[in-house]
C-alpha cells in the first residue's frame, strides 16, 4: 500500500504552513456563516427562497458529502468557521502566537470530562437535529437559531475548556465526518516514529512560539487513523523536526485495523440508519411519514421519534450484532460487533452521498436563485433571481446512486471480509446485512 | 500587538459586521407587503393609503404559499404572489374611497377572507350615490326559502325555447327589468296563465323560460361568469356546482367546533333545480352581494363590480338550463 | 486484498456489469397500450394516489385536483407538469414512453415541506432497480470468486 506525501512538494508544503490561505477560507465562511444566521432570522420565510436553507442544506451538504468528506476526510474541520470565535477569545490571538506571552493565570481552562470523552455525546446532539430534521430543512428561523446556537456553544465552551472541546466532542457534523474520515484517500501522519520518540517538548501537543498545541486533543505522533484529527495544520507550523506530513493514500486504509469502540460503532448505525430513514420520509411517497416527521410535538411525531431512535440504536445494531455471532470465536459480543462496524462506514458514506445526490441535484436551481435573492427581498444581484425550479441531470441520478450504493456495498464487504479474515470467523452473515441494507436503499432511492 | 495581527482583526471585524448589518439595513429600507394564509394573519400590513392621481408602488411577497393581488371593483388584472419571490405593481386612483383588496389564488379555506384595504384620499368628489341593490330595492328577504313549487321533468331547452320565440306574448317577458326580478319559476307561472299558451304543455314552457333567460345574456357573458365562477365559487361549491367542492367537507363539519364557526354550513347546492329555478336573478345578486352572515359565504360586494355579478349569475343558470350558451 | 488473476477478474466482473447495466431486455409483448386516467387529489404535502402504474406506451390523462392550495405536478424524467387551484382541475395528458419508476414532484411552493411532496409513476416493470440489483449481485459474486481476503498488515508505517 502505497503512500504519496504531499507536503513533499514545497507549494503544497507552503501554501499549508501558511496561516493566511487558510485563515482567509476561514474568515470567509465565518462571513458567510454570519450572514446565514441573519438571513434565516430576518429574511423569507419560505425555505427554498432563504440563503440559509439554500446555502447550508443544499450547497454546503452537497460540498461536504460529495466532494469533502470522500476526498479529503475532515477537510471541511480545516477551514469551518464554528470554532472560530471561540478559539480567538482562547488564544487572544488570530494569527500566531503573540512573542511575549501576559498569560494571566487566573483563569485556568478546564479540562474537558472524562466520562465524556467518547462520541456518544456528538451522536446524541447528532440525532437530536436528526429527529427535528424536517422543521431544520424547511424553516430558515430555525435552521438560523441551530447555526447561532452552534457557534455561542462552541464559544462558550472555548472559553470554558481546552482547546476545540465544541469540535472534539459536541458538534454534531463532526461526529460523522471523523467516522467516515477513515475512508478517506488523505491522512496526517508522523514520518518517523523514532524522531517522535527523541523529542523531549512535544511542541505539536504542547504547543510553542510557531503554533498552537493540537487544537483537538491528538498527539500526533500517536496518530494511527484519522477520525479525531480535524487537519487544522497546526502540528505542521509547530513540529520542530519537519516530521509530520499530509500523505495520499489509498482510500479506506483505516478501516483495516477492527476499531474496538463502542461508540463509534453505533456511531456508524446511526448514520446508515438514517440515512434510509431519510430517504423513505423525505423522497418517498408516503405522505403519512412527512407529516409525522413535520408535525413536532403530536402524537405522530412522538411515533416517529421513537421508531427512528428503536431503528438506529437497537434494530439495526441489533441485528448486526446477531450476523456477528458466528465469528465471535470466544471473544465477547462486544468485541466483535465493534470490531465488524468498521464495514458499515463505507457503506453508510455511500448511502449519504446516494441520499444526498437526488436531494442535491433535484434542488440546485434554488442555489442560483438565492445568490441573486438571498433574503427574498426581490433583489436580482446576478439575474438568476427568477429561474424556475428545474430539476438537474435527472437521467444521471440513478445511474449515479447504483454507482454509490453497490460500490459502497462491495467496499463494505470488502472490508467485513478482511475482518473475518483477521478473526478468523466467517464475514457472511455480516456481508448478508449489507446487502439487505443496500437492497433497501435502492429500493427507496431509486 | 504585532502590526499582522492588528491588521487581521481589523479585515475580519469589518468582514463580519458587514455580514451583519449590512442584510439588515436593506431590510428595514425595504417596504414589503406579506401574504400569509389568512388562519396565519392574512396581509400584513392589511391598510394601505394612496392620493388620486399618485401612483402607488406596491411590492408583495408570500410567506407560504402561492396567493394572488387585485383590487376589487378595478379594472386590472392580479398579479401572483409566489413565496419567496416579490412581485411589483402599481395601481393609480382617480376618485377617494376605501377600496379592496384580496387574494386572488386559492390558499386555503379561508382563503377568501384574505383581504385589506386602500384608503384613498383626495380633492376629487366620491362616486355619485351608489342606488341600492335590486334586492334591497324589491324588499326581497334573501335568507327565505324559494323553493319551486314546480320543476321541469327534464332540463329545459333554450333551443327548444327559440323555436316558440315567435310568440308575441314573450315579448313582456323578454325585457330585463322583468329578468332580473324573477325566478324562472315565477315565469313558468306567468306563462302558465297566459292564454295564448294554454294549449303549450308544461315542458315547453319551461323551455320558453329557458329560451327567456338565455335571451337576457350572452355567450362572452356566460364564458366570463363560468371563469369568475372557477376562480372563486368552485373550490366551495364544485366545479359544477352541486355543493361538494373540495371545501365542502371541511365547511359542512366546521359548525361542530361552535364560537364563531357555529354557523358555518356546508356550500349550497347551485345545481338544484328546486332551489335555483326558484331564484330570481336579484336574490342571486343578494346572495353574492352580501355573503352569507356566518354560513361560510364570502360577501363579494367590495370584489366584483354589478357586470361581473350578473355574468356569474347568467353561469349559474346553465346548472339549470341546456344549450344555454349557444 | 490479494486478487487471484486480477485482471481477468476485473475484466469479467467488468463485462458482465456492461451488460447487466446497458443490455437491452426484450421488451416482452406485454399489454396494448392503452388511454388511462389517474384523478390524483394533492394536498399539503402528499398526493393520493402517491403511487400508481401504468404500461409503456399507454396515453396517460393525469387530472390534478388541490384540495388546500395551489399545487403542482411535475413529472421527474418526463420533463412536463401541471398546477392545479383548489376549485380549478386541470389536467397533463402525455404518452408514457420512457419505461421506468419516476418521482412526481410538487412544483408550485405549497408551504414547508413543499421540496419533499412527491409522489411515483410507475411505467412498466422498474428496469432501472432490477438492473442495480443485479449489479449489486454481480459485485458480490465478483468478489466471491476473484478475491481472496488476506488479513491485511496492521495500520500504516
Amino acid at each position: 500500500m502505497s503512500r504519496t506525501e504531499i507536503t513533499a512538494n514545497p507549494l503544497a508544503k507552503a501554501a499549508l504552513k501558511s496561516r493566511a490561505p487558510q485563515l482567509i477560507v476561514a474568515a470567509l465562511l465565518l462571513a458567510g456563516y454570519v450572514f446565514a444566521i441573519v438571513a434565516g432570522w430576518i429574511g423569507t420565510p419560505v425555505g427554498s427562497s432563504n440563503f440559509s436553507i439554500v446555502f447550508v442544506w443544499i450547497a454546503w451538504w452537497a460540498l461536504l458529502i460529495l466532494v469533502a468528506v470522500p476526498l479529503v476526510g475532515r477537510g471541511w474541520c480545516a477551514v469551518c468557521p464554528i470554532p472560530l470565535p471561540g478559539e480567538w477569545l482562547q488564544r487572544r490571538a488570530l494569527l500566531a502566537p503573540p512573542a511575549e506571552k501576559p498569560r494571566s493565570q487566573a483563569f485556568r481552562r478546564l479540562r474537558w470530562p472524562n466520562a465524556l470523552r467518547n462520541i456518544w455525546l456528538q451522536s446524541a446532539c447528532f440525532l437530536l437535529l436528526a429527529l427535528f430534521s424536517s422543521v431544520l430543512l424547511t424553516t430558515p428561523l430555525v435552521t438560523a437559531m441551530v447555526l447561532a446556537g452552534m457557534l455561542l456553544a462552541a464559544m462558550a465552551l472555548g472559553i470554558a475548556f481546552e482547546r476545540r472541546a465544541f469540535c472534539r466532542y459536541v458538534c454534531p457534523v463532526g461526529g460523522f465526518i471523523g467516522l467516515y474520515a477513515q475512508a478517506a484517500p488523505v491522512e496526517l501522519r508522523i514520518k518517523d516514529k523514532r524522531v517522535c520518540a527523541a523529542c523531549s517538548d512535544k511542541p505539536c501537543y504542547r504547543g510553542s512560539q510557531a503554533g498552537y498545541g493540537c487544537p483537538w486533543d491528538v498527539f500526533p505522533g500517536g496518530l494511527s487513523r484519522n477520525t479525531y484529527c480535524g487537519l487544522c495544520m497546526e502540528c505542521i507550523r509547530t513540529c520542530p523536526r519537519d516530521n509530520i506530513a499530509l500523505n495520499a493514500r489509498p482510500c479506506g486504509a483505516d478501516l483495516v485495523q477492527p476499531s474496538k469502540r463502542l461508540d463509534e460503532a453505533f456511531k456508524a448505525f446511526i448514520m446508515l440508519g438514517s440515512a434510509m430513514i431519510y430517504a423513505a420520509v423525505l423522497l418517498g411517497p408516503w405522505g403519512v411519514l412527512k407529516n409525522a416527521a413535520y408535525r413536532v410535538g403530536t402524537a405522530a411525531w412522538f411515533i416517529y421519534a421513537g421508531a427512528f431512535l428503536a431503528l438506529t440504536l437497537l434494530l439495526l445494531p441489533g441485528i448486526f450484532a446477531l450476523c456477528t455471532l458466528p465469528a465471535r470465536r470466544g471473544r465477547s459480543l462486544r468485541r466483535s460487533f465493534a470490531a465488524f462496524s468498521s464495514a458499515i462506514i463505507p457503506l453508510g458514506l455511500a448511502f449519504w452521498m446516494a441520499f444526498s445526490l437526488s436531494f442535491v441535484l433535484t434542488n440546485a436551481t434554488y442555489i442560483a436563485a438565492s445568490l441573486s435573492d438571498p433574503l427574498g427581498l426581490g433583489w436580482n444581484l446576478f439575474g438568476t433571481a427568477r429561474l424556475a425550479w428545474q430539476p438537474l441531470l435527472t437521467s444521471l441520478v440513478a445511474p449515479a446512486q447504483t454507482v454509490a450504493l453497490v460500490g459502497g456495498l462491495l467496499w463494505a464487504v470488502s472490508v467485513a471480509r478482511g475482518i473475518g479474515a483477521r478473526l478468523s470467523g466467517s464475514s457472511l452473515p455480516v456481508s448478508a446485512f449489507c446487502l439487505a441494507a443496500t437492497l433497501a436503499m435502492l429500493w427507496l432511492l431509486l | 500587538m504585532r502590526r499582522p495581527e492588528l491588521l487581521a482583526r481589523l479585515v475580519l471585524g469589518l468582514l463580519v459586521a458587514t455580514a451583519i448589518a449590512a442584510p439588515i439595513w436593506i431590510r428595514s429600507r425595504t417596504a414589503l407587503i406579506h401574504a400569509r394564509m389568512a388562519d396565519s394573519g392574512g396581509w400584513s400590513p392589511d391598510v394601505l393609503h394612496a392620493q388620486v392621481g399618485q401612483p402607488l408602488h406596491l411590492s408583495l411577497t408570500s410567506d407560504d404559499v402561492m396567493h394572488g393581488f387585485a383590487v376589487g371593483q378595478m379594472d386590472m388584472p392580479s398579479v401572483d404572489v409566489e413565496p419567496g419571490k416579490v412581485s411589483d405593481i402599481t395601481l393609480s386612483f382617480k376618485r377617494p374611497g376605501t377600496y379592496t383588496f384580496y387574494c386572488t389564488r386559492w390558499c386555503g379555506i379561508n382563503h377568501w377572507r384574505m383581504r385589506g384595504t386602500i384608503e384613498v384620499t383626495g380633492d376629487e368628489p366620491t362616486s355619485d350615490n351608489v342606488a341600492a341593490p335590486l334586492y334591497v330595492q324589491l324588499g326581497l328577504d334573501i335568507d327565505a326559502a324559494h323553493e319551486a313549487a314546480v320543476v321541469p321533468g327534464r332540463a329545459p331547452s333554450a333551443g327548444g325555447g327559440a323555436q316558440l320565440a315567435d310568440s308575441p306574448a314573450l315579448s313582456a317577458f323578454l325585457r330585463p327589468d322583468f329578468y332580473r326580478t324573477h325566478s324562472p319559476y315565477e315565469t313558468w307561472q306567468q306563462l302558465r296563465s297566459e292564454p295564448q299558451l294554454s294549449q303549450r304543455g308544461d315542458q315547453q314552457l319551461w323551455d320558453m323560460v329557458a329560451f327567456i333567460w338565455q335571451s337576457n345574456t350572452t355567450p362572452e357573458a356566460v364564458t366570463r361568469g363560468r371563469q369568475l365562477f372557477e376562480q372563486n365559487c368552485a373550490a366551495c361549491h364544485g366545479a359544477s356546482g352541486g355543493g361538494n367542492g373540495v371545501f365542502a367537507d371541511q365547511l359542512a363539519s366546521a359548525s361542530a367546533a361552535g364560537g364563531v364557526n357555529m354557523m358555518v354550513q356546508r356550500p349550497a347546492n347551485l345545481a338544484d333545480p328546486r332551489r335555483m329555478l326558484g331564484a330570481s336573478p336579484a336574490l342571486l345578486e343578494g346572495k353574492i352581494l352580501r355573503g352569507g352572515m356566518g354560513t361560510g359565504m364570502p360577501s363579494w360586494g367590495p370584489i366584483f363590480n354589478e357586470a361581473e355579478i350578473w355574468k356569474i349569475i347568467s353561469y349559474l343558470y346553465t346548472f339549470q338550463f341546456k344549450e344555454f350558451s349557444q | 486484498m490479494k486478487l487471484r488473476s486480477s485482471l481477468a477478474g476485473a475484466v469479467v466482473v467488468g463485462l458482465a456489469a456492461l451488460i447487466v447495466a446497458f443490455a437491452p431486455l426484450p421488451t416482452n409483448r406485454g399489454p396494448q397500450p392503452a388511454a388511462r386516467t389517474i384523478r390524483v387529489e394533492a394536498s399539503q404535502f402528499s398526493y393520493s394516489p402517491s403511487v400508481f402504474s401504468v404500461n409503456q406506451g399507454d396515453t396517460v390523462t393525469i387530472e390534478l385536483v388541490s384540495q388546500d392550495v395551489v399545487h403542482g405536478l411535475y413529472v421527474d424524467g418526463y420533463g412536463i407538469s401541471t398546477e392545479s387551484d383548489p376549485g380549478q382541475s386541470r389536467t397533463l395528458t402525455f404518452v408514457a414512453s420512457r419505461p421506468g419508476s419516476f418521482r412526481i414532484r410538487c412544483n408550485v411552493t405549497c408551504g414547508a415541506m413543499h421540496p419533499f411532496m412527491i409522489g411515483r409513476l410507475n411505467v412498466g416493470p422498474d428496469l432501472t432497480l432490477l438492473r442495480s440489483v443485479g449489479l449489486a449481485f454481480l459485485g458480490l459474486a465478483g468478489l466471491a470468486f476473484f478475491a481472496r481476503p488476506t488479513p491485511r498488515e496492521a495500520g500504516p508505517a
